[in-house]
C-alpha cells in the first residue's frame, strides 16, 4: 500500500491560508460554490468558512429531476452544519427545456449540459454576492479529465486541486465533515446510479497509488506493473491521465503578434495582489 | 561579541513595491526598537517572488533614490533586502543588498537561480557570478539567495573565506507535506545543520510567507549557531518578526573542538579543482 498520508493539521491550515490570500489577492471578500451534497464541495465549504467566516460564504444547491434525494438531503446538511446562506435552485425546467429539444439518450452529452447549466448559475451568483467561484474538484478526477471542461472545472481557484480523492477522505474526517458525507459512495450525480468508480473502472484507493506512483515517484507504467498492479488498470488510467491533458492546459492561441497570450505575455495571475 | 539579529518574516505584495518598502521601514524600526544590530528580509523582498515579465517593471539600479529611506535608517542598523536589480551591464538580476551606516555596502546576485519544473527564473535573470565578502563591525559576513544554499559549493567558498555568518534570504515554496515539518523544510534545515556543523559559521536563514498564484512560502526562518543550537525559529505561515541574540565566541568554541578549518589546505583544493575542471 503506497502511503498517501499527510500531516493533516499543516494541511488544513495550508489550504485555509490559501483561500484567505487568494481571495484577497483577487479582490474578493466573498467566495461561492456549489454544493452537491458530496464530500469535495462539503470539504472546500468547511475550509472556506474556516477561512473566512461563514458570512463569507455562499452556497448553491442546483439539483435536477434525476438527482438523488440524498444528494439534496446532504446538500442542506452542510449548509445548516456551517450555517451559511445557501440558495436551492432546481435546474430541471431550464436544462428540459433544451433537452426536450435534442432527442438524445447520450448520457454523457446530458450530463455536461447539467454541469455547465450549474456552472452558469453559480458564476452569475458570484456576479450578485460579488464572489469567487471556489472550485471543488479534487487532484484524482483532474488528473483523469473526470470532470466537465468548463463545466465542474471552472472556477477562481482549486483549494484541494492537488489532493488525491483518498486524501480529500482523510482531510473530511480531520475537519469533521458529517459522517454520512464521507461514508457514501462518490458520485458526480449525473444520472440515477451513476458512481465514480463504475465509470473510472477502479476503485480511488488504487486508482491514487497509481497516480501517485505515476506522478509523485516519477515511476514508468511497467514499474507500477511490477510494484503490484494490474497491468490493463495502469494502462487505462495513464491513457486516460494523458487524453485528457487540454482539460488541464490553456487552448493552443494562434501566435501571430510579437506578444500574445498564452505564448509570452507572461504576467502572473496574482498581479493585483 | 554579543548582538541581536532580527529576521523579517514577511509577506511581500507581488509588485507592490511602494507597499512593500513601506513594510521594510516598518519592520526595520520594530528591529531598531528591539535593539537589533542587523535586519534580515528574505528574497526579493521588495517585489515579491511569482513576477515574470513584471520583473522588468520593478528593477532598480542598486543606487536608485527608491531605496533611500532604507539608507537613512541603516545609519542605526544593517539591513539586508532582496530585490530586482538593474544592472549596469543591462543586464536584470535577482540581487540581494546589504545596506549600512547610510550606504549601500554590498550587492550580490543569486548565482543558481533555478529553472526547472516550477522554477523559471533564467527566463527572466541573469546569473550573478561572484561570491562576496561582507567585512562588518561583527565579523564576515556573506549574503546568498535561496537556490544558492543547496550548493555546497558556494557555502565552501565562506568556508574557504572564513566567514562567520552566512545570510540566507530565501523564497522556498512549500511542496510535501507529510510528517511533522514540510519536506522541503527538512531539506533546509538538514543542509543548515550540514553546514554549520562542518563549516563552522552562523547560517541566518530568512523564508517568506504567503501565497503567489498558488505557491505557498512556508517562512520557519532561522538561525542556526555553529554549535548546532538553533537559537531562534520564526513560526510557519505567519507574518512576524523575531529577533535573538548571537555569540560570536561559538565560533570560536566550534572551532577549537572541531579545528576542520586548521586543517584544510585550500592551494591543494585549488589544484586538485583545477585538474579536474581541465580534464573535463
Amino acid at each position: 500500500m503506497v502511503d498517501l498520508s499527510l500531516n493533516w493539521d499543516m494541511t488544513e491550515k495550508f489550504i485555509e491560508n490559501f483561500i484567505e490570500e487568494e481571495t484577497k489577492s483577487n479582490g474578493f471578500k466573498h467566495v461561492i460554490l456549489g454544493i452537491s451534497g458530496g464530500i469535495d464541495s462539503a470539504v472546500v465549504a468547511k475550509l472556506a468558512v474556516k477561512a473566512l467566516g461563514k458570512e463569507n460564504v455562499f452556497g448553491s444547491i442546483l439539483p435536477y429531476k434525476l438527482s438523488s434525494k440524498e444528494s439534496l438531503e446532504d446538500g442542506l446538511l452542510v449548509q445548516k452544519e456551517l450555517g451559511i446562506y445557501t440558495e436551492t435552485i432546481e435546474i430541471t425546467e431550464m436544462a428540459d427545456a433544451y433537452i426536450s429539444k435534442i432527442n438524445t439518450d447520450d448520457k454523457v452529452r446530458i450530463g455536461n449540459l447539467l454541469a455547465r447549466i450549474r456552472m452558469s448559475i453559480i458564476f452569475d451568483k458570484a456576479r450578485e454576492f460579488d464572489a469567487i467561484v471556489l472550485g471543488t474538484s479534487n487532484k484524482s478526477e483532474i488528473m483523469l479529465g473526470y470532470t466537465t471542461w468548463y463545466g465542474d472545472m471552472a472556477c477562481g481557484m482549486y483549494p484541494i486541486g492537488d489532493l488525491y480523492k483518498t486524501q480529500v477522505f482523510k482531510l473530511a474526517e480531520h475537519i469533521g465533515v458529517p459522517k454520512k458525507i464521507i461514508d457514501k459512495k462518490p458520485s458526480a450525480d449525473l444520472w440515477p446510479g451513476q458512481t465514480d468508480e463504475d465509470e473510472l473502472g477502479c476503485p480511488y484507493s488504487i486508482i491514487d497509488q497509481i497516480l501517485y506512483l505515476f506522478l509523485e515517484e516519477r515511476m514508468t507504467a511497467e514499474e507500477i506493473v511490477s510494484y503490484g498492479f494490474e497491468k490493463d488498470k495502469v494502462t487505462k488510467l495513464l491513457k486516460r491521465l494523458f487524453s485528457t491533458q487540454f482539460k488541464r492546459t490553456f487552448p493552443p492561441v494562434c501566435k501571430i503578434s510579437q506578444r500574445t497570450f498564452g505564448h509570452d505575455f507572461l504576467y502572473p495571475h496574482d498581479l493585483f495582489k | 561579541m554579543k548582538f541581536k539579529i532580527s529576521l523579517a518574516q514577511i509577506n511581500p505584495k507581488l509588485g507592490s513595491i511602494e507597499e512593500n518598502l513601506a513594510k521594510h521601514i516598518e519592520f526595520t524600526n520594530r528591529a531598531i526598537a528591539q535593539d537589533s544590530k542587523v535586519v534580515v528580509f528574505p528574497e526579493l523582498s521588495i517585489t515579491g517572488y511569482l513576477l515574470r515579465d513584471l520583473s522588468f517593471d520593478v528593477a532598480f539600479p542598486y543606487n536608485s533614490q527608491f531605496f533611500e529611506p532604507l539608507k537613512t535608517l541603516s545609519k542605526e542598523i544593517d539591513i539586508i533586502l532582496g530585490f530586482v536589480e538593474k544592472g549596469e551591464d543591462k543586464i536584470i538580476y535577482n540581487s540581494s543588498m546589504y545596506l549600512s551606516k547610510g550606504e549601500v555596502k554590498s550587492v550580490y546576485r543569486k548565482m543558481f537561480p533555478p529553472t526547472h519544473g516550477m522554477f523559471e527564473e533564467l527566463r527572466f535573470f541573469g546569473r550573478g557570478k561572484d561570491f562576496i565578502k561582507i567585512e562588518t563591525d561583527y565579523g564576515n559576513a556573506t549574503v546568498i539567495i535561496c537556490r544558492d544554499f543547496f550548493h555546497p559549493t558556494l557555502l565552501s567558498l565562506a568556508y574557504a573565506n572564513n566567514i562567520d555568518f552566512v545570510f540566507a534570504i530565501s523564497n522556498m515554496p512549500l511542496r510535501g507535506l507529510k510528517g511533522d515539518t514540510p519536506q522541503i523544510q527538512t531539506t533546509v534545515e538538514t543542509a543548515s545543520s550540514t553546514y554549520t556543523n562542518f563549516f563552522s559559521f552562523f547560517v541566518v536563514y530568512v523564508n517568506r510567507v504567503g501565497f503567489e498564484d498558488g505557491l505557498g512560502f512556508y517562512g520557519g526562518s532561522f538561525i542556526q549557531s555553529p554549535l548546532g543550537k538553533k537559537i531562534v525559529q520564526a513560526p510557519l505561515f505567519e507574518e512576524t518578526l523575531v529577533s535573538e541574540t548571537v555569540d560570536t565566541e561559538d565560533i570560536y568554541k566550534k572551532r577549537t573542538v572541531f579545528p576542520l578549518i586548521r586543517e584544510e589546505d585550500f592551494s591543494n583544493l585549488l589544484r586538485n579543482l583545477k585538474n579536474i575542471v581541465e580534464e573535463k
